[in-house]
């Protein structure tokens, strides 16, 4: 046998059981509380996947990406409240306005360079969330301005309708969901558009002089990003049942969704899972914890985690996790890493 | 409408607008210097408000005295703010075009201190009686607010003393050139990272000026911040990030479009408003009114 | 028919005209030289040519097809392939990674891509740093690796924007060697260089600017005895030794 082979079956049987406990934990977590906790890593740990499209392998930095969690979530459930259309088709109407209003938006700012995109995409979700919090009502259709949206309630679990009493549907479809986000990234990351978008990214002159149509790849970037966000909006609204504009379209929420994606690793796909597993706790615990001891002292705790990370680790925790796995595996099979 | 509501509303504008561009003005300085936008501005604002707050209350001091104590302690924060975390991320990633990192660095900053603020003082909103407060003063049938046209003359006396210090001192010409060129400046012997201490610590100050402006006629509370976070980013890139003129002058259309809009239409619409023009303004002229069209 | 007709072509930025009604016809095969004192407009017309902005005035033909204006990365998949005097590596990126940039001009097929790039890289001797991170080479192979990711995507012509600048002696003598033998398959280059001694040896022709205008062209010989140009080039100093 060649050598390495020890080292390599035993990654295949972490990877495998990492894998298996992911897909039973429903089985062994029988608390609502922590399902419900989970399967929000999993959204986010989606969102910011969706995001890492244009804010990690683009190189810019959205910062209003809530916009487009919102757009999903509002126009899947007015579409079923008004005309009674099911929130699994809602959500692909939703997608698709999410990717055309993210290319309008996307072709005029995606030529800026960094300061001003982020300031623009920033504006642009603050005065979505100003034009939800202003509009009650258009036509037939409740918007319910700054009160926001309640789903009416389906009793039972009903698939049709995207309404379950039970976490576990929830938890798979928003891992179905995280595994083809997963899945789209690391496809696009091998092939010409991936190469191009972080060539672009890093240094847009060099690749234009490439032959790169540095810009246009940069708008398909965005509005693939908007449209997968907005699916994890549909989402959103089915998991809560409740929404309204200060929470789904706030400026804290696309902030969170850049911070998950700069600590994890941006740029890379793992990146957002991993920060996305690590944040998440962190964020609930410490506000499950601590805010009743001390308000706010949970968000001075997350500002730290930022800072500490971006000095010690600005291209995020991937790397050292990946070079933490690699010495174990080491350690555990006595085998060094091969070097290609 | 009548005439005369209408002039009132751009008295109104532009006083309001006047601190707003004063607010800016910090955060376009910082950026034209070190090309990060300082996400903590608003908190450094905040914390220029609270200061001047508890100096009112506890001493009854004028709270343009307070000005005495904010901006030498904001300058002294910005600068160990830019010296203690914000360097060491900017020399990590030097090589890079856009040091994103840094963005987020100061959005730790923002997150710490209004959560701190938080802790410390609670949620409410907090008002203290100054000795300006309410005042007006009436130019024939025109109503101006003493706190605000006071505000008005800081603005332009510190955008005054901004420009004059950077045309003829010894730093304030180290800190454009180190704007234009860093790489080119510190050649010249000039020291970029202190320059950018420095220019850190007057974006600060200035934020702490506002923060006095704003004591006698405004709420404090621990998010205070952030409502002039938005509004600055907005006027700055309205104006065009780093120019001087062009905060001042996006502070001002700001103010106008809020006070003028604010006659016709529900003041919730007007915010609205302001996120169109500013987008508009983007899809026209994407480097803002003052801004060369620059690769940053 | 010249392969590239610059024709008359004008650069000016507000009053200053850095490049002022400059003419250069290339032969196919041929390697072309383009020489000037500092701040004579050399990039600038260079990149008037690349199409990192459009000339004010004049016009630039390429194979009988007028390409004025024309957007860098339209210049590219036409056929002429350009490098940065500052070299634009993507740094955080492997050497592989930046070459197959280049080499998926000509196809959309990763593996395919990859093993045109191995082959660049195997032609400009870098094959066994395919692994490492281009920030992390040398300034010579920064400089190597700019020239192999624009021969990826298998040009016509090259424009080489003083690829030698920063090099030691032998480190130009290889380049020198390369820039012959990426002609010698075929592709036409235009050149600027800073390095007399290398611009002199390689090229066929020589077109010499100074203040943005033309002071003549002709073979390197005729440039080397022109009065003109080793006053304007090398100083008075130089042309009363």
């Amino acid at each position: 046998m060649n050598s390495g082979s020890r080292r390599k079956t035993i990654d295949t049987v972490l990877k495998v059981a990492l894998a298996v406990l992911v897909f039973t934990l429903p089985l062994w977590i029988k608390n609502p509380t922590y399902m419900q906790i989970l399967i929000f890593m999993l959204l986010y740990a989606y969102l910011t996947t969706s995001w890492n499209l244009v804010g990690g392998f683009a190189g810019v930095l959205p910062l209003g990406h809530s916009a487009y969690v919102g757009i999903g979530a509002y126009t899947s459930t007015i579409l079923w409240i008004t005309w009674g259309v099911s929130p699994w088709l809602g959500m692909w109407v939703g997608a698709f306005i999410a990717a055309v209003v993210g290319t309008i938006i996307g072709i005029p700012t995606l030529k800026l360079r960094g300061a001003y995109f982020a300031l623009s995409t920033m504006a642009f979700g603050e005065g979505v969330r100003v034009l939800a919090e202003n509009t009650v009502k258009v036509g037939p259709c409740v918007v319910g301005g700054p009160q926001g949206i309640c789903l009416p309630l389906v009793p039972g679990n009903n698939l049709a309708l995207f309404q379950f009493v039970s976490k576990t549907p929830y938890y798979y479809i928003i891992l179905i969901m995280l595994c083809i986000a997963l899945f789209i990234t690391w496809h696009i990351s091998r092939i010409r558009p991936g190469y191009y978008l972080a060539a672009g990214g890093e240094e847009p002159e060099a690749a234009e002089a490439l032959g790169v149509n540095v810009s246009k790849y940069k708008v398909w970037a965005m509005a693939l990003s908007c449209f997968m966000t907005a699916l994890g909006g549909t989402f959103l609204a089915q998991l809560t049942l409740y929404f309204y504009p200060k929470q789904i379209l706030g400026l804290d929420f696309s902030f969170e969704l850049a911070f998950i994606a700069l600590i994890g690793g941006r740029g890379t796909i793992a990146g957002p899972v991993i920060g996305a597993l690590l944040l998440r706790p962190v964020s609930e615990f410490t506000r499950i914890y601590l805010s009743s001891v001390l308000p706010g002292l949970h968000l001075v705790i997350f500002g730290a985690i930022l800072i500490l990370v971006m000095i010690y680790q600005p291209f995020g925790l991937v790397r050292p996790l990946s070079r933490f796995y690699d010495r174990m595996l080491d350690a555990l099979s006595g085998e060094k890493k091969k070097e290609r | 409408m009548d005439f005369d509501i209408i002039l009132q509303a751009i008295i109104n504008g532009l006083l309001t607008g006047s601190y707003y561009g004063l607010a800016a003005l910090g955060l376009t300085l910082i950026f034209g210097v070190i090309k990060v936008i300082n996400f903590a501005h608003g908190s450094l604002l905040m914390v220029g408000m609270f200061t001047a707050y508890w100096i009112v209350k506890l001493t009854g001091w004028n709270p343009y005295a307070a000005l005495l104590v904010v901006v030498p302690l904001l300058f002294l924060f910005g600068y160990g703010l830019q010296g203690f975390l914000i360097k060491p991320v900017l020399i990590a990633q030097r090589d890079v075009r856009e040091p994103t990192e840094v963005i987020i660095v100061t959005t730790g900053v923002w997150y710490i201190l209004d959560n701190l603020a938080l802790m410390l003082f609670g949620a409410e909103y907090r008002v203290v009686q100054t000795s300006v407060s309410g005042q007006i003063f009436m130019l024939g049938d025109y109503i101006f607010p003493k706190p605000q046209l006071y505000g008005f003359i800081i603005t332009a006396a510190t955008s005054f003393l901004l420009v004059w210090f950077l045309k003829y001192t010894k730093m304030g010409k180290a800190i454009r050139a180190a704007s234009l060129d860093r790489d080119a400046a510190s050649l010249m012997g000039i020291n970029q990272y202190r320059v950018y201490n420095i220019a850190f610590g007057i974006g600060a100050a200035i934020a702490g000026i506002v923060g006095c402006v704003l004591i006698p006629f405004y709420y404090v509370f621990p998010t205070v911040g952030v409502v002039f976070d938005v509004k600055c980013f907005i006027i700055v890139v309205l104006g065009g990030l780093g120019s001087i003129p062009g905060a001042l002058v996006g502070g001002a259309i700001i103010g106008l479009i809020e006070s003028i809009f604010a006659q016709f239409i529900a003041s919730t619409w007007t915010e609205l408003i302001v996120y169109v023009v500013f987008l508009a303004v983007l899809f026209i002229r994407p480097a803002g009114l003052f801004g060369e069209k620059r690769d940053w | 028919m010249a392969l590239i007709e610059i024709k008359d072509i004008s650069k000016h930025f507000g009053g200053l005209k850095a490049v002022d009604q400059v003419s250069i016809s290339i032969e196919k095969g041929q390697i072309y030289g383009l020489i000037g004192p500092n701040g004579a407009g050399k990039s600038t017309l260079f990149n008037c040519v690349a199409g990192l902005y459009p000339p004010t005035s004049g016009k630039v033909i390429y194979d009988g097809e007028d390409i004025t204006g024309w957007k860098p990365w339209n210049v590219c998949r036409k056929g002429l392939a350009r490098t940065f005097q500052i070299v634009k590596p993507f740094q955080k990126r492997t050497v592989l990674y930046n070459v197959m940039v280049g080499s998926f001009l000509k196809t959309s097929n990763p593996s395919e891509a990859r093993d045109r790039a191995m082959e660049v890289l195997k032609r400009f001797n870098l094959a066994d740093k395919w692994n490492i991170l281009a920030g992390n080479l040398t300034i010579a192979d920064r400089k190597r690796l700019e020239i192999a990711r624009a021969m990826a995507t298998e040009p016509d012509v090259l424009l080489l924007d003083e690829s030698m600048a920063g090099l030691r002696p032998n480190e130009v003598d290889e380049t020198l060697d390369e820039i012959r033998k990426i002609r010698d398959s075929g592709v036409t280059i235009f050149m600027i260089e800073h390095i007399m001694r290398a611009i002199m040896t390689v090229s066929d022709r020589i077109t010499v600017i100074q203040f943005g205008k033309k002071i003549m062209d002709g073979t390197p010989q005729e440039v080397a005895n022109d009065e003109r140009v080793i006053k304007a080039y090398l100083g008075e100093s130089y042309g009363a030794a």
